[in-house]
């Protein structure tokens, strides 16, 4: 056996091995795992967002885009009254529009003068909303300082069902399910939760039941309402309360028909269809009829793009027995992959999606929030995508172009690199894939979006005060045009 | 013509320009940037490390005051100012366990050595321990103490393990202490097996430091065969696997579906292996480099049949220490203790509980609770030695529960001790029932079956190891329990996955590779010329770094 000291060989290899390493790294690729493109057919992403995507590909250089937005930031953004309401001047990097959410403030003042009276929003999301996260804490603060009891709409399924703490949900496996993400044309026009559900086997019964959650506020299921759309056959449900059993025929002769499970407060019932396959289902509504509701519209893999292909007579019926006030879209996270920082497609495609909102609910404010921060590793450090700041931005147009409220949760979460400190954070406030929340960072997010928008209606509440003391003082009643605004340019 | 100049730019090119920004870095504690064996930095400093550690390896004291000069640095490195607490507790430790040592009398030895267990665990126990403790407590009893803002000092978890084997070998008598304060350091602070073990004992460690330094050709083939197996393990398999698909399921099992669910508890199980034994292969490989041979602490575990079988072969230097110092301690298979009973009883005392109070929302937890206890009452009273059978049990479910919560403070640690300490006792009274089943004399298909058994046994522990809480465990499980038999589905995920799932692939055909393998491409390694370990070494690296500056793959929710 070799005894001899071996140290100077030793060393020899590993200060050889480090020499290895760099010519290695000069020769051979960078990167060791392929980024494998994958098959669309089978991840869930919405249609229309791949097409605008592939038709933008070769649009316009990106480089033009950023020395406008250097212009634009410091631009004044001056509002007009709206009943004689005014909301201070703003510059285009700190806008909020809380101007044209004054239908909604004025709705929730009239309804902390009177108990009685109702306030309804649609939190329209992605993945960041799913399973009721950041919903429901956004829910929660406005029913406890406003009232109201219960979760609003829920689809009668959906793919995370199975991670909604607010309701629990049990279904049958055999729901005939068309969605606005991948479907153009669907059979009946979808609710206003961008779904609709067929309950179509013949042999088997197709079932749904629902449970409330523990959550503040939704601790029982309030005057189950079951909404669904027009058919030319009629139909059954059982719903089963408990041990009873109430059949109930499905008339569908109107665009939109709701049918009143039973009134008062349950803790669950269970919802079977019988001969009803071509009846379309939409959902439940859980409200107790006072109070702030929250319906939450979430969908995975969506862009927002989708709801434009919203059928406006439908969602005006809708509307017309749910009456809302507020519409918030929140939309951003799934159109970062794709390696564009130029988003003037998107700001097109959603102006036309705000528009059919606008459409569908006349008169309505509407609320743009931003994509949050998103981080991808550059060289060996995670930092903040590239994309994020040109999507808020692009965000912030097409809020400010379709006179809408606007939330830039990338900066109300903390600008550049937050996101990797909400990961590594302990505990952690989002997950290891640097773009969900988790439950701890949703509450967060929920907190922080609820303080934006409530500032904006002290404000208001403020602003209403100064007006009716003006009013007394000058007896004066002029009339205004509501809801525009002038973008003045600053020459400084 | 080579001038100053132009090496500087190659020099630029492949490094970047240094900065004095950055070379404060290199030495100055950033809690963000832990010195770990298979970053850069370590490479560095080790090189220059080694090249003067081969010169003094002739001298004796100059050469331990540099190792633990380096150590400290390495350990301030990783945990800044507590590096104080690692020099002061030493110092404690040493001068008990020479109190201990000159002390004649039994009664006053062991008055010296409960102090100092005291004091190790004390340490420990505030630093891990604290937070846990104050939270048990709040939910308890609706209290409202505030957390304390603790920093947990990297491994004091092993070097208390390793002081405590000191002073109790000594107060055991099976070894003599160090003739100074120096080696005594040198011991407690070796950097190879500081922050994350193996945990050396004593009695293995200390002749080795009096013997003349030699390091012979097989040792430093020894030496590069662990150090590249550790860093594919830890850096390739481990990391990749857990950032892309690991971590996000555990966040959220409810988002994904039953076979992703299932694939993360296979995928944590390769991943938690892959880390901690690849961690041990570095440390024991860095450790060889210098001349010191380290116990080996992972011997393949998966492959075993059963679970007495996991547990010596998975992490066997926490095994051994738990045995000889714990399980003996309060007893062994000898008799009964007050500790012993202590905490079997508390804990089945804590399921019942729970089982009751959960009894209006579901029955499952009674279930489990009932029949955990009905199969630890049947362990022993199946058992022709009773009496001996029940102490041996008590002692051992003790030990596997505290085994539990040395790895982290949490309800999840104790639930996978516990779950280990019932299968232990369960496999040892099936084996007196029916001897037939020894390891020794079993055919290939009922080793087949129990390796199975065995794995999935223990994967199904990982899940409460690995989940961020009790519920969270529970989720991950339900939803694998809904698994359908879907080969479509499958095939999608499998694909969205593809490096994921590879890698996890490549890590167990690893593992399960027979011995008389991997024994022949070690001795190939060592057959090959110096020039060619180099170079293969070199290439480890460059892995190591690819894998590094990876993106992380973006999320995918697939549509089925």
């Amino acid at each position: 056996m070799n005894t001899k000291s071996y140290f100077f060989q030793s060393f020899a290899i590993v200060a050889l091995a480090f020499v290895a390493f760099i010519g290695f790294k000069q020769i051979l690729p960078n990167k060791l795992f392929s980024d494998s493109k994958l098959d669309s057919k089978s991840v869930l992403i919405d249609s229309l967002l791949l097409e605008s995507v592939a038709n933008d590909s070769l649009s316009l250089d990106a480089d033009s885009a950023g020395t406008n937005e250097a212009k634009l930031g410091k631009q004044k953004i001056v509002f007009e009254d709206n009943e004689g309401i005014e909301f201070p001047a703003e510059t285009f990097d700190d806008y909020k529009g809380y101007q044209y959410l004054i239908s909604f403030y004025e709705k929730l003042y009239q309804l902390e003068k009177n108990p009685q009276n109702k306030v309804r929003i649609a939190y329209y999301g992605d993945s960041m909303t799913d399973g009721d996260l950041i919903v429901q804490d956004v829910r929660a603060s406005y029913q406890e300082r406003f009232g109201g009891n219960g979760v609003g709409f829920v689809s009668i399924i959906s793919e995370s069902s199975a991670s909604r703490g607010s309701v629990k949900t049990l279904y049958s496996k055999n729901w005939k399910i068309q969605s606005y993400l991948n479907v153009k044309k669907p059979i009946s026009p979808f609710g206003v939760n961008g779904h609709v559900f067929f309950a179509n086997e013949k042999n088997n019964a197709t079932w749904v039941q629902y449970e409330a959650g523990l959550n503040k506020y939704s601790t029982s299921l309030d005057n189950p309402t079951l909404f669904y759309g027009r058919s030319s056959k009629k139909g059954n449900v059982n719903f089963i309360i408990g041990k009873d059993t109430l059949r109930k025929n499905l008339s569908p002769n109107n665009l939109v028909n709701s049918l009143k499970v039973t009134s008062g407060s349950i803790k669950s019932f269970k919802a079977n269809f019988i001969q009803a396959d071509s009846i379309p289902i939409y959902g439940f509504n859980f409200d107790n009829g006072v109070g702030v509701h929250v319906d939450n519209f979430s969908q995975r893999g969506n862009s927002g793009l989708p709801i434009s292909m919203f059928d406006a007579n439908v969602m005006q019926a809708f509307h017309n027995s749910l009456k809302y006030d507020l519409i918030i879209l929140h939309y951003g996270t799934n159109v970062l992959n794709y390696g564009t920082k130029n988003y003037s497609w998107y700001q097109k495609g959603m102006t036309k999606t705000v528009n059919k909102i606008k459409e569908s609910f006349p008169g309505v404010s509407i609320l743009i929030i931003s994509t949050a921060d998103k981080s991808t590793k550059y060289d060996l450090e995670m930092k903040t995508d590239s994309a994020v700041v040109p999507l808020m931005n692009a965000q912030k147009k097409y809020a400010l172009d379709t006179e809408s409220g606007f939330v830039s949760l990338y900066t109300l979460m903390g600008g550049d690199g937050s996101m990797v400190k909400w990961v590594e954070e302990v505990p952690a406030k989002a997950n290891k894939d640097y773009t969900h929340f988790n439950q701890r960072g949703a509450k967060a997010i929920g907190k922080l979006l609820y303080g934006q928008l409530n500032k904006g209606y002290e404000e208001y509440k403020v602003l209403r005060e100064k007006r009716s003391a003006d009013v007394s003082k000058r007896r004066t009643s002029k009339k205004t045009n509501a809801d525009s605004v002038s973008v003045k340019n600053d020459s400084v | 013509m080579i001038t100053i100049e132009r090496i500087n730019n190659w020099f630029i090119e492949n490094f970047g320009a240094i900065t004095t920004e950055q070379v404060k870095g290199w030495f100055v504690y950033n809690p963000d940037e832990k010195l770990l064996f298979n970053t850069g930095l370590f490479l560095g400093l080790f090189l220059v490390f080694y090249f003067v550690y081969g010169f003094l390896r002739k001298t004796f004291y100059l050469r331990l005051t540099y190792v633990i000069l380096f150590s400290l640095f390495f350990y301030y490195k990783s945990s800044g100012i507590y590096f104080l607490l690692l020099l002061l507790s030493s110092v404690v430790d040493y001068g008990l366990s020479q109190i201990i040592y000159k002390e004649k009398k039994d009664s006053v030895k062991k008055i010296y050595l409960v102090i100092s267990v005291i004091l190790n665990l004390g340490l420990l126990g505030y630093f891990k321990y604290m937070n846990f403790m104050i939270g048990t407590y709040n939910d308890m009893f609706n209290g409202h103490y505030a957390f304390h803002d603790i920093f947990l000092p990297v491994g004091i978890s092993f070097y208390t393990f390793q002081s405590m084997s000191y002073i109790i070998e000594i107060y055991r008598e099976e070894i003599k202490p160090t003739k100074n304060y120096i080696e005594y350091l040198f011991f407690v602070s070796f950097f190879p097996q500081l922050v994350a073990g193996p945990i050396v004992r004593a009695k293995d460690f200390l002749p080795q430091i009096y013997q003349k330094l030699n390091l012979t050709k097989q040792d430093v083939n020894n030496a590069l065969f662990l150090i590249i197996g550790g860093l594919i393990k830890k850096t390739v398999i481990s990391n990749y696997i857990s950032v892309n698909f690991v971590d996000r399921v555990f966040d959220t099992p409810m988002t994904y579906t039953s076979f992703e669910n299932l694939m993360a508890s296979y995928g944590y199980a390769i991943q938690i292996y892959c880390d901690f034994s690849g961690y041990s292969d570095m440390a024991i490989g860095v450790a060889l480099l210098l001349g010191f041979k380290l116990p080996v602490n992972f011997r393949t575990p998966y492959k075993s049949t059963s679970i007495t079988d996991f547990w010596r072969r998975w992490h066997i230097s926490l095994s051994t220490w738990l045995k000889d110092f714990l399980y003996i301690s309060i007893g062994g298979n000898r008799e009964g203790s007050f500790v012993g009973y202590l905490f079997p009883s508390l804990f089945f005392f804590g399921i019942l509980l729970w089982g009751i109070t959960s009894y209006n929302t579901s029955i499952i937890p009674l279930i489990v609770a009932s029949v955990s206890i009905l199969l630890f009452c049947l362990s022993f009273l199946l058992s022709g030695k009773r009496k001996q059978t029940l102490v041996t049990n008590l002692n051992l479910f003790t030990t596997m529960l505290l085994g539990g919560l040395w790895h982290g403070a949490g309800a999840q640690f104790i639930i996978w001790g516990a779950l280990h300490g019932l299968a232990l006792a369960v496999h040892k009274i099936f084996i007196e029932l029916f001897p037939s089943k020894k390891e020794t004399k079993i055919n290939f298909l009922w080793r087949f079956f129990s390796i199975a058994i065995t794995f999935h046994f223990v994967v199904f522990c990982w899940i409460f190891f690995r989940a961020r809480d009790f519920d969270t465990a529970l989720q991950v499980i339900n939803n694998i329990g809904q698994l359908t038999f879907e080969p479509q589905q499958w095939q999608i995920i499998a694909l969205g996955y593809k490096n994921v799932f590879l890698l996890m692939l490549f890590g167990y055909v690893w593992h399960f590779l027979p011995e008389r393998f991997t024994n022949g491409m070690k001795s190939v390694f060592d057959k090959t010329p110096l020039l060619i370990k180099a170079i293969i070494l070199g290439f480890v690296y460059w892995i190591v770094y690819a894998t590094a500056i990876a993106g992380s793959q973006p999320f995918i929710y697939f549509q089925f």
